[in-house]
């Protein structure tokens, strides 16, 4: 365990190096997927701007959802967010198996070794955009801010088991750089107030790929909007992380030729 | 003692045909043609502790899916592989402990910060403690000569070095077999002869066990006790490098280019056979240098023709691979 | 006349050889079919949600903004193209080089590839994904006027190349333009039209949009496809948008040409 956290902290120094070796890349880069990311809002803020609204949902309680949900993103492709891109370029040119000579459990190497400091301006701009949504959003107890914390948690234990299926699907559809536009077309659900979509795409949403748990929920938990029945919505989030993690690691015995 | 045992190695591949035209376009997204690849083909060989063997092969004759299962890296699909006492795959994270690997064409440091990071990287992916490291490192960065370059960026650096630091990276848990993989492609003459004295020295002093993959005959003949020649899947050849020389001939393949044409000047005699005759000015010659060195054999050419440029190599592989299969027709030439 | 039937077999043997390289990569495209439909949906239930009571917004009732946003989607198919990101490679490689010296320009060299590959496009990403908008989602994909769409969907396809083709160009100059493309293309992303119709920014941003290559992309085909063009204040009647569209179009090239000449210039002299 202790060997873990040490490759972990090494990994981490690593990659600031990295970072701090092309400093200028590095904060252009930052700043556009930091620009990228917060603009989205930008849609919702003309909408409001034209006089109309989601129903039952002010300006700032929108907001207050796309700000999570990039939050969550920042810290799940900080932490999960190389593993897409190393897997498929390992896979495309044969070299997995630089990964499988190490004594160590495979993904949790590649999670390690692919932590993205440019990530942390994502989290940072969604932070910031928070803080300023939720002084606008009226007092929030005490029991909210922990309803919010866990289900913060899922949501972006969501955000890793998707980058891990994704990561998975790289495999076998060798040289798809397009497949991380499958989990972003899938996420695009999440950055809304669920109810505006039928009740079966919120089944969906909420059960099978549990994105309303990525902005939506946290959101509605801040707001003291949710049900007991909400929280049911955590477990299948954790199910959905602990799917992408199996798939994950069922794609490397198949690569090893095991049952395949 | 044995260290490496495999027998009746194979590995057979599943892929997928694909179309070309608008129709196949259409059908491959339904149903698609499987093909099986038979890369490894029951092939079994042991190796001694502290023996340098040599693998050789044409390009996709299955010796790095070979090499890759021998890492534990893949699954055999039938077949055993034991090496040290594990059985690679199944045993892979103890049994990586144990192994070292350098690739020519995949490198483990990390591109942008300097390798003494990526050795740090190391020292925590294996647990090795920090006394051992450090004394380590300096004996490797002693015998290496790369006290400066540990420091630079890895992009900054030339090749040469950047393979040394390669090495060190795979020698810093003190394996005891060290895979190679091409560890010598694309490297000048002194790189060359610096990182195979390297592989010598560790062979020597820690009786390290090294399993060399290469097309470079040069290489195999520097470094190998014992050749294995990998073909279509399957071991052609499998004996010491003597024996792998009487097979061969000592041939070497000299290419000349002349200041003067040529034409009509016959080259095939006793000891030299024409390979290709590309224009009147160009010529490459097999020598076959048991019979005549390659010093006479190039004053001999000097005193009738001028030429602007020559250069001598080894045998390609290939050619290797079909002079075996020839004489393994004939009765075997003796010691 | 010669020159002209020579381009034109230049152009089809280039155009077929980008279709059948890029065959390889046809299931890559299924990725479009299923994440088309997908930012559409989420579109679709947005904008019911937001209509809610009103009429109208930004001057088009519901039906008419699910029309564009189909439009938008499927346009995109149609003319999308990477012509900055192949142009910067080749020069950052060098392999620019092998283009200069031969005897057909690089830029219609590229032309004729997006041909090519979006005649791929057209098969594996528009058609299906026009087939799920009409057959699943129900929507009235006819547009308003077939043959003024045609053409304006012509002029956005060269519009997109020759701006992505001009930013491409700048990394004659630049060795990490990487940052100043992305940059670009975020703010293009934007006006173009393709997240919100550009109605609903404010009066002074969209009396920009005018002089900026970007409204004539994707936001002026898709409302040629619905039938009315405003834009700033300015109403204009399919013809009259498509006529602008065709100017712009032009002045682009100009533009482009100019920038093109200069790059050669500096390569020729720098050798980059």
């Amino acid at each position: 365990m202790k060997r873990y956290v040490d490759v972990y902290k090494q990994c981490m120094y690593s990659a600031i190096q990295t970072a701090a070796a092309y400093r200028m890349n590095f904060i252009v880069s930052s700043l556009i997927t930091l620009i990228g990311n917060i603009l989205f809002p930008l849609v919702t803020v003309l909408i409001y701007r034209a006089g109309t609204s989601f129903p039952g949902w002010s300006l700032f309680e929108v907001l207050l959802i796309q700000s999570i949900f990039t939050m969550s993103s920042g810290l799940s492709s900080l932490v999960f967010g190389g593993v897409l891109w190393t897997t498929m370029s390992h896979v495309r040119e044969g070299s997995f198996e630089v990964i499988l000579l190490k004594p160590l459990n495979p993904l949790f190497y590649i999670v390690a070794t692919t932590f993205s400091t440019e990530s942390a301006g994502l989290f940072l701009g969604g932070a910031a955009l928070f803080i300023f949504s939720v002084m606008q959003v009226g007092a929030i107890s005490a029991l909210s801010w922990l309803q919010f914390t866990g289900m913060f948690l899922a949501g972006t234990a969501v955000l890793a088991g998707l980058a891990l299926m994704m990561a998975a699907m790289s495999f076998k559809w060798v040289g798809n750089s397009r497949i991380s536009e499958l989990a972003d077309s899938v996420l695009h659900v999440g950055k809304y107030p669920l109810p505006i979509f039928p009740k079966a795409v919120q089944a969906v949403a909420t059960m099978i790929i549990p994105v309303g748990m990525v902005g939506f929920l946290p959101a509605s938990a801040l707001l003291g909007r949710v049900q007991a029945s909400d929280f049911a919505a955590v477990l299948p989030c954790f199910v959905f992380m602990g799917a992408g993690i199996w798939i994950y690691r069922h794609m490397i015995r198949l690569y090893e030729g095991v049952g395949g | 003692m044995s260290v490496i045992d495999v027998k009746h190695l194979t590995k057979t591949y599943t892929t997928y045909k694909r179309g070309a035209g608008m129709g196949q376009t259409f059908r491959s997204f339904f149903r698609r043609e499987e093909i099986s690849v038979q890369a490894v083909n029951d092939i079994s060989f042991a190796i001694e502790q502290g023996e340098i063997c040599g693998m050789l092969g044409p390009n996709g004759a299955g010796k790095s899916t070979a090499i890759k299962m021998l890492c534990g890296a893949l699954y055999p699909t039938s077949g055993e592989i034991e090496v040290l006492g594990y059985s690679p795959a199944r045993d892979r994270k103890h049994y990586v402990r144990t192994i070292g690997a350098v690739f020519g064409q995949k490198s483990q440091l990390i591109w942008d910060i300097p390798p003494i990071d990526s050795f740090k990287m190391n020292k925590a992916i294996y647990g090795i403690s920090t006394p051992d490291f450090n004394n380590r490192l300096e004996e490797l960065t002693a015998l290496l000569d790369i006290a400066g370059v540990m420091e630079k960026p890895t992009r900054v650096l030339s090749l040469g070095e950047r393979m040394k630091c390669e090495f060190v990276m795979a020698m810093l848990h003190q394996p005891e077999i060290l895979f190679l993989d091409e560890p010598t492609i694309g490297l000048d003459v002194i790189a060359k002869v610096k990182i195979r004295e390297f592989i010598r020295q560790m062979n020597k002093k820690q009786n390290m066990t090294c399993i060399l993959t290469t097309h470079d005959l040069e290489d195999v003949e520097e470094l190998a006790h014992r050749v294995i020649i990998i073909n279509h899947g399957e071991k052609v050849f499998d004996d010491s490098l003597q024996r792998l020389k009487l097979f061969l001939g000592e041939k070497k393949r000299v290419s000349f280019t002349f200041a003067e044409s040529v034409q009509g000047t016959v080259f095939d005699n006793a000891c030299t056979r024409v390979v290709e005759r590309p224009s009147d000015f160009q010529i490459t010659l097999e020598v076959d240098t048991a019979q005549i060195s390659i010093s006479e054999f190039i004053e001999n050419i000097s005193r009738k023709h001028s030429f602007s440029d020559i250069s001598v190599k080894e045998l390609p592989i290939q050619q290797v691979v079909m002079n075996i299969y020839e004489t393994k027709k004939q009765p075997e030439p003796s010691l | 006349m010669n020159r002209f039937k020579h381009n034109w077999l230049i152009c089809r043997s280039v155009a077929e050889v980008t279709y059948k390289e890029w065959s390889a990569y046809r299931t890559h495209s299924l990725v479009s079919v299923i994440v088309g439909p997908v930012y559409f949906m989420v579109q679709y239930f947005i904008w019911t949600a937001v209509y809610g009571g009103q009429a109208t917004l930004g001057g088009m009732d519901l039906h008419q903004m699910i029309r564009y946003f189909g439009a938008t989607a499927l346009i995109g198919y149609l003319i999308m193209d990477f012509a900055d990101w192949n142009l910067s490679m080749l020069v950052r490689t060098g392999k620019f080089l092998t283009f200069h010296l031969r005897p057909v320009h690089h830029r219609s060299f590229a032309l004729y590839q997006k041909l090519g590959h979006r005649a791929l496009g057209f098969l594996f990403e528009f058609l299906p994904c026009l087939l799920i908008f009409i057959l699943i989602f129900g929507i009235d994909m006819r547009p308003a006027s077939f043959p003024w769409t045609l053409v304006s969907v012509m002029l956005a396809f060269l519009m997109n190349f020759y701006v992505n083709y001009t930013i491409g160009l700048t990394s004659f100059w630049l060795v990490q333009s990487g940052g100043i493309r992305s940059a670009f293309m975020l703010v293009s992303g934007i006006f173009s039209g393709a997240l919100i119709p550009l109605d609903f920014f404010p009066h002074w941003l969209q009396v920009t949009q005018l002089f900026l290559p970007f409204q004539y992309i994707a936001y002026m085909p898709a409302m040629v496809f619905t039938g009315h063009y405003s834009l700033g204040g300015l109403e204009l009647s399919i013809p009259e948008a498509v006529a602008m569209q065709g100017v712009a179009v032009l002045v682009m090239f100009g533009l482009c040409e100019l920038v093109r000449r200069r790059a050669m210039k500096q390569f020729t002299a720098v050798g980059a």
